[in-house]
């Protein structure tokens, strides 16, 4: 009954790239935030987040997807997001973060 | 506007009952007529309040209620929490996408009732479709 989140990653020479898939709200919020926050910091590259698979994010994920935008800006990186649902493009569009993140 | 059903949902302030508040409310508003899309939005505001009921609850051992009061015309689901200092719960929602979420997908949202049982109430109308014309 309780949300499920699987994030994969992949840094190689070519690109840095995240798919996360399932839900990320208050309960999967936690483990994904680590394992976001230590990709971003590990990597040295721009970073794609592919959510072709993600069902569900609530504010506390956005917030988290917000952070690590933060981190990767400090090193002069950026984060992008691709294949994002509908239903999730407009919890971007109503937040204002589609401003903030390159959308693809 | 006379209530027709009210359901009730008690659930622990623990973050993995969240989903199970998803769950339930997908049920009633499909159940009572909204359409999909609706259905959708009206989960990802109930969920928010969950969430943040749970953030400021402080302790994972205390209870909170979601009441769903379906009339001919509107649903509306109530938050009550026997939670100490608790007016406001968004009070202190510091980046303020939890508000902005509800705000955008509910027609009336209650914040801070003085007063009440409840520490949130929103409202989602049903929508009137005119026939003027045909």
């Amino acid at each position: 009954m309780s949300s499920e989140l699987i994030m994969t990653s992949v840094d190689s020479d070519q690109e840095a790239k995240v798919v996360v898939s399932g839900e990320i709200d208050i309960y999967t919020a936690r483990q994904f935030k680590e394992k976001l926050y230590q990709f971003v910091d590990n990597s040295t590259k721009d970073i794609v987040i592919d959510c072709s698979d993600l069902d569900y994010i609530d504010s506390t994920g956005l917030g988290i997807f917000v952070g690590a935008l933060k981190k990767a800006r400090l090193t002069d990186r950026n984060i992008s997001l691709e294949n994002i649902r509908d239903n999730i493009r407009k919890l971007f569009n109503i937040t204002g973060l589609d401003k903030l993140f390159i959308i693809r | 506007m006379e209530s027709r059903d009210k359901i009730v949902v008690k659930l622990p302030c623990k973050p993995e009952y969240v989903s199970v508040a998803r769950l339930t409310v997908s049920g009633v508003a499909s159940r009572i007529g909204f359409d999909i899309d609706t259905v959708e939005d009206i989960k990802v505001a109930v969920s928010e309040v969950c969430s943040r009921i749970i953030s400021v609850a402080g302790s994972s051992e205390k209870q909170y209620e979601i009441w769903f009061d379906i009339s001919a015309k509107k649903l509306t689901i109530s938050f009550s929490a026997k939670i100490e200092r608790i007016n406001c719960i968004f009070e202190d929602d510091e980046d303020g996408l939890g508000a902005a979420i509800i705000n955008a997908f509910m027609d009336e949202v209650e914040y801070c009732p003085e007063g009440k049982d409840y520490i949130l109430s929103m409202t989602k109308n049903f929508e009137v479709i005119s026939c003027n014309g045909l």
